[in-house]
């Protein structure tokens, strides 16, 4: 039930060797930094090739796991070396799934194709929150409007990974606010635009390793053609850019769900290493909540994994992908904020990984649906919430 | 029975509330960058009168007891744990001094509290306990303090104090910035040393106290900050405060710090009175106050939602700060220890009752 095919074990074990010699050793860097590292720095370019030779698994049939189990393995694994530098990754990132559900083929060729094997890294962004709120998508302010070339853009966003060194920046915007939230629409603003301005790379608790940026829209030109979808959804399948980007969170909950499950993991082995070390392993205290520690691990990872396999198997998952991401993403503070209380003084002293761990998890209840929309996600299916 | 605050609680609260609010609050990232609070503020706080608040007078203290120093502390933790800390020359590593010789050793080696411009510094040395001329050597990995010049050693079987033989080496921190990041090595012989479990066990209560009381302030703030931020964000049509699942998570950290409050003033008051239980007492409110920090500290954040995880509000701060406060004085687990104990000895002695 719970173990994967030897073919996805070889992928995860890439994923591992890279992990520990490379992302590890770059994450703290960030970390001690209090910065990303430069888009420059050798890390990606390293990356980049590394991807290059091993892309991971796709459709082939090779690896018998479906989409979403392969995605929650190798997240799992990804974060369990550093979560930050894991977002930080070169790639189009979140918007690739919305751009190949939604795009017209020119966007999809234009945007995504330039990712395709490209030698040097790039970067796509994606941003739907604004200051004013995240939670309530209704609620966006940003507006597009419609001039003879195009579109305008105006408003504010916040905490948008990546999007000072992106490519482009999937902006989510209001193009008819009559219509409420599926008056929705999303538009490529790419890098250079002149209207995309107040640029500022936000001084986080944790998760240092990549950049969260907020930036005002103020008369922001985008061409015709940087529409998501085209100007005329209707005619292109799953295109209304609030579904196609409503519908790609749902999937990647299960991914974030994997990804709380690493940095768990990594925080629980910090924890178990210091008190074999420390001679801390003898006294049953410690045992005690080391076992509570696992059991509460194996629990969030069983679970993200059952609503991985729901998906791939076309199984509705929607209370187990809330609930994996939930549990999951409070499992990983949980299990940091034990594991310095086990690792102690040395964790004060702000060198130990697991001091790290405990500043980057608690985002992890916060981005993609925080855990109070989650539960209400799950009560709307188990106790008929209304809305 | 009696909650009521005297008159003179009153003007303390009020002067140090003053004093937290206009000249801590507004600088805490200030001081955390700074890692010091910097002389001019601490002399501020010294004109005040209350730096050695709980000290006996006969030290130089005020002598007013350690209820009124965890108010005070709740008070200063409210606007910047850390800074608290940092304003705090003396305790709690003056505690074990006085649990065991009384304010005497002081008065000998000529230091006044009230005269002398000494700042003290407190570790945890499991070997403590030995006699004086006997030499004493160890490692600490963390202590929120800048370098001192008198460094004090607590563990269960006594203490010892040294004047020189140590060194402190600056370690970057997890929080508590404003106080300074410490690692502390030393070797050297101390010019007082005691074995005494009880008294040790004395001290170490009134340093847990002193610790809850940081945690109090933090939490107080983070779920009062929460809360304020709850009822001006608007989500979903309406403040989010009025969404049931923030609304109660809100009263339950509300409730949280309440309770924490309550049993670290009745373990002061133990203390103050001398009381058997107050060992006991003190162990379980440190205990308490570390599962709080747990459950209001990131709370406190997610309450914010993406605001809460950037440095622009306080509430990371807390959650890290609470989060450190807790590794102190021994930790989670020793606490725990001592307050099952302590629970054995009441029992014990109502039985022998
Ligand atoms: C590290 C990090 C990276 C991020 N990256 C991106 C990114 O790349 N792109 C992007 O678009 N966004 C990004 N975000 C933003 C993130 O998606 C939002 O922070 C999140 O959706 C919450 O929105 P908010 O911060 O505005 O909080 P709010 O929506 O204001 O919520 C505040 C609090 O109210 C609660 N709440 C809201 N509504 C209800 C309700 N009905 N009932 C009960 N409780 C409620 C929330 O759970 C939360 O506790 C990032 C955030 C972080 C921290």
């Amino acid at each position: 039930m719970n173990k994967f095919s030897a073919a996805l074990n070889v992928h995860i074990e890439q994923v591992r060797e890279w992990g520990q010699r490379e992302v590890r050793p770059a994450g703290l860097e960030a970390d001690r930094n209090g910065a990303p590292l430069p888009p420059d720095h050798p890390y990606f370019a390293g990356y980049v090739d590394f991807r290059r030779r091993h892309p991971g698994p796709v459709d082939d049939g090779a690896v018998p796991e479906g989409p979403a189990v392969r995605m929650a393995a190798i997240n799992e694994e990804n974060a369990y070396w550093d979560r930050g530098m894991g977002v930080a990754a070169p790639g189009p990132g979140l918007p690739a799934p919305i751009v190949a559900a939604a795009g017209t083929p020119e966007q999809r060729e234009h945007f995504l194709g330039p990712f395709r094997g490209s030698e040097i890294p790039r970067w796509g962004s994606f941003a739907l929150t604004e200051p004013s709120g995240g939670s309530d998508t209704t609620a966006f302010r940003t507006r597009a409007t419609r001039t003879d070339r195009g579109f305008l853009l105006n408003g504010a966003k916040c905490f948008i990974g990546n999007a000072a060194r992106a490519d482009w920046v999937l902006v989510q915007a209001n193009l008819d606010p009559d219509k409420g939230r599926s008056g929705q629409r999303s538009f490529f603003v790419e890098r250079g635009n002149r209207g995309m301005t107040g640029i500022k790379v936000e001084n986080k608790m944790g998760l240092r390793a990549y950049e969260s940026v907020s930036f005002i829209l103020e008369d922001c030109e985008v061409p015709r053609d940087n529409i998501l979808g085209g100007e005329r959804p209707e005619q292109t399948s799953r295109s209304s850019a609030y579904g196609a980007t409503m519908g790609t969170l749902n999937t990647t909950r299960v991914g974030v769900a994997a990804s709380a499950v690493g940095l768990a993991r990594s925080a629980y082995d910090e924890a178990l290493n210091f008190a074999k070390q420390s001679g801390a392993f003898r006294s049953i205290r410690v045992r005690d909540r080391l076992e509570a520690m696992h059991r509460q691990l194996r629990a969030a990872w069983l679970m993200t994994l059952r609503a991985a396999w729901k998906a791939d198997s076309r199984i509705p998952n929607i209370v187990d992908a809330s609930m994996a991401k939930v549990f999951a993403a409070e499992t990983a503070q949980d299990l940091a904020s034990a594991g310095m209380e086990i690792v102690g003084l040395e964790a004060g002293a702000g060198h130990h990984l697991v001091e790290k761990l405990f500043r980057d998890a608690k985002a992890l209840n916060i981005v993609e649906g925080t855990g109070q929309i989650q539960r209400i996600i799950m009560a709307r299916h188990l106790v008929g919430l209304p809305r | 029975m009696d909650f009521a605050r005297g008159e003179s609680d009153e003007i303390i609260a009020e002067t140090i509330g003053r004093f937290a609010a206009d000249e801590l609050r507004p600088r805490l990232r200030e001081f955390e960058a700074a890692r010091t609070v910097g002389e001019s503020v601490r002399e501020r706080f010294a004109a005040l009168g209350f730096e050695a608040l709980d000290i006996a007078e006969e030290a130089g203290g005020a002598g007013l007891g350690l209820l009124a120093r965890v108010r005070t502390n709740r008070l200063l933790a409210e606007a910047d744990a850390g800074a608290a800390l940092a304003l705090d020359r003396f305790a709690p590593a003056i505690y074990v001094i006085e649990a065991f010789g009384g304010v005497e050793p002081l008065k000998s080696l000529g230091m006044n509290l009230g005269q002398s411009d000494l700042r003290f510094a407190l570790v945890t040395d499991p070997g403590a306990g030995d006699v004086a001329g006997v030499r004493v050597a160890g490692h600490v990995a963390w202590i929120p303090a800048a370098p001192a010049d008198v460094l004090v050693g607590l563990g269960p079987q006594g203490a010892w104090v040294l004047k020189d033989g140590f060194a402190f080496e600056p370690v970057r921190g997890a929080a508590l910035h404003a106080a300074g990041a410490s690692a502390v090595r030393f070797d050297g012989t101390p010019i007082l040393a005691w074995h005494d479990p009880m008294r040790a066990a004395r001290a170490l209560a009134r340093i847990r106290i002193y610790y809850a009381s940081l945690i109090w302030g933090v939490l107080s703030d983070a779920a009062g900050f929460s809360r304020s931020y709850a009822l001006d964000r608007v989500a979903f049509g309406k403040p989010i405060a009025h969404h049931q699942a923030l609304a109660f998570l809100i009263v339950d950290m509300y409730v949280a710090v309440a309770r924490l409050g309550l049993l670290i003033e009745d373990a002061a008051m133990a203390i103050d009175a001398g009381e058997g239980r107050a060992v006991g007492a003190a162990a379980a409110a440190f205990v308490d106050a570390i599962e709080a920090s747990r459950f209001v500290g990131p709370n406190g954040v997610q309450i914010l939602g993406g605001h809460g995880f950037m440095r622009d509000f306080p509430v990371e701060k807390a959650m890290r700060d609470c989060r450190a406060l807790g590794l102190l004085a021994g930790g989670c687990d020793s606490a725990r220890e001592d307050a099952g104990a302590g629970l054995a000895a009441t029992i014990s002695e109502r039985i022998a009752a």
